[in-house]
């Protein structure tokens, strides 16, 4: 204990060793809107569903050409997703062209 | 996708946990849980190029092949320097409560690695959010920093179990970080290794001044942070923060309590030794009127709160005044439950979307004024007893697991234990008479 009465500390790390996450890429983007079916990724927080539906409202008017999908998540999203609705969520997927998610409550 | 300006550190963090560093995040002026519809749109038409953009523009080369990022793999030895030096590298790096530690010398941290049987390099699991490996030795490390005794680590490590194996998707590290309702531990102890680490259960259980209640709960807000990797601001996003997570641990009163104890009501046995975890967002205290169950109940009901989980601790006292009745804990748990009613229009909106797409907070109170009750399964409630001589319940109020999902672990003794807990068992305050 000698470092402690000469008042000098080696200390160890705290902090703990994480193994890399492997990443993915986000998927290709749409060239323009006309036509494209966009989907609408609505979370349990209440500014969510009247935020995107500004985003809807906005987008149809500039390019209204432009369809829309819905998905209302009111679970938690990594549980609902993840678990019980998986299948739907995957299939809601293949049916649109971009995803607009609202993030941050 | 779209963030709140002050969500945006958070959003990326997530985008990169989860594996997709690509997302492009859209920062945005909308305001967090307001549905004030100028203010929505002012926000949107602010970011407008900025959607079309990240909608069309294609991809960069980065986005295409995001590099994947090396094993972190830290110094063991990280620092060397005087005691104040220590605290301001670790302070910096992000590592401490913002309170002095001990510092983690390999020295400390072989004391404090006596506590177990397990060797440090043990891998109890990986902590959510970074996924950090959470060795014994890295759980030592943190325990000494928060200046916890060896003969706290079958705690600390049966904690740090009971967080790893919680629910999926609202469990201990998700509740703790990934919200903004500053859910705190809770951490509730059972057995007999309650009084082998002198762990208050009796006047000002929940007050600092014991050592095992003050460093477990401390050494357990450094390992979801240095461990967990979870940061204030990003992934813990808590609007107000919450005193607790500095520490809240509590011993049950079983030798005062009328009522069997937490452990034995989860199926262990009353020698088991066990933690048990909840995260409370509140925590109130109020002064019954009466003696009588009916009045002390009722005030019981009055003050509780909205929550998802509720803890209610009752002095010794007043736990026989109630058993004297006839009131067991699920008796209690079944009255309140049945007594506690709420406008119909609380339950559904508190958590934000009415669950009606287009429906708004108020249309709901139009269709449905009537009373419901608060509680629809009394296994949402947890009655233990503790504190002091007084007539004052606490409650503690917020969020913890569905019931019957995890929420308590078994804590395992080294096979010396006997001996660690002669050698630090008389560490105690012995206050001045005056």
């Amino acid at each position: 204990m000698s470092s402690k009465t000469e008042g000098f500390y080696e200390v160890l790390s705290p902090w703990a060793e994480a193994d890399p996450v492997p990443y993915r890429a986000i998927s290709t983007r749409i060239k323009d809107l006309a036509g494209k079916k966009i989907g609408l990724f609505c979370n349990t927080k209440r500014v969510a569903e009247p935020t995107l539906k500004v985003i809807e409202d906005r987008l149809q008017k500039k390019f209204p050409t432009v369809a829309f999908s819905w998905f209302f998540n009111l679970a938690p999203n990594e549980a609902i997703i993840a678990q019980t609705r998986k299948d739907e969520f995957d299939n809601w997927l293949k049916g649109v062209d971009a995803v607009i998610a609202a993030y941050g409550d | 996708m779209l963030a709140n300006y002050g969500f945006v550190n958070d959003a990326e963090s997530a985008s990169r946990s989860k594996g997709m560093p690509g997302v492009r995040v859209i920062s945005t002026k909308v305001p967090c849980e307001s549905t004030v519809i100028a203010d929505i749109e002012a926000g949107i038409d602010k970011a407008w190029n900025d959607i079309i953009i990240a909608l069309t523009k294609p991809l960069t080369a980065e986005e295409k092949n995001p590099r994947a990022e090396k094993t972190e793999t830290p110094a063991r030895i990280i620092f060397k320097g005087s005691l104040e030096e220590v605290n301001r590298f670790f302070y910096r790096r992000g590592w401490t409560d913002g309170l002095p530690i001990i510092p983690p010398m390999e020295e400390a941290v072989q004391e404090m690695l006596i506590g177990t049987d397990l060797p440090a390099d043990y891998l109890l699991g990986k902590l959510q959010s970074r996924l950090g490996k959470a060795t014994v030795e890295k759980v030592a490390i943190n325990a000494v920093m928060a200046g916890a005794l060896p003969t706290y680590m079958p705690v600390l490590i049966a904690a740090t179990i009971d967080l790893l194996e919680s629910e999926q998707g609202f469990n201990g590290y998700t509740t703790y970080g990934f919200s903004t309702g500053s859910w705190s531990p809770f951490w509730i102890i059972n057995g007999p290794i309650r009084q082998q680490l002198n762990i208050n259960s009796g006047s000002g259980a929940f007050s600092p001044g014991n050592i095992a209640n003050a460093t477990i709960g401390r050494a357990m807000g450094l390992i979801i942070k240095n461990i967990g990797g979870v940061r204030k601001g990003i992934e813990d996003m808590g609007v107000m923060g919450n005193p607790m997570k500095y520490t809240m641990v509590i011993a049950e009163n079983e030798e005062e309590s009328p009522w069997e104890p937490l452990h034995v009501e989860h199926g262990y046995q009353k020698e088991d030794s066990t933690i048990s975890l909840s995260f409370p967002q509140s925590f109130l205290q109020h002064y019954p009127p009466g003696s009588d169950a009916t009045s002390i109940l009722q005030s019981v009901i009055d003050n509780i709160t909205r929550g998802m989980r509720y803890t209610i601790v009752f002095n010794p006292q007043t736990a026989k005044n109630i058993a004297r009745e006839g009131f067991t804990k699920e008796k209690i748990k079944q009255y309140i439950t049945e007594k506690k009613f709420v406008p119909a229009v609380q339950p559904k909106n508190q958590l934000g979307n009415s669950g009606i797409p287009g429906a708004s907070p108020s249309q709901d109170l139009q269709n449905k004024p009537e009373m419901v009750p608060l509680i629809r399964d009394p296994r949402v409630i947890r009655i233990i007893v503790g504190g002091g001589p007084g007539a004052f319940v606490a409650h503690l109020i917020g969020g913890g697991a569905t019931p019957g999902k995890k929420e308590i672990q078994k804590i395992e003794l080294p096979k010396n234990w006997e001996k660690l807990v002669a050698k630090y068992k008389d560490l105690a305050p012995i206050y001045a008479k005056y």
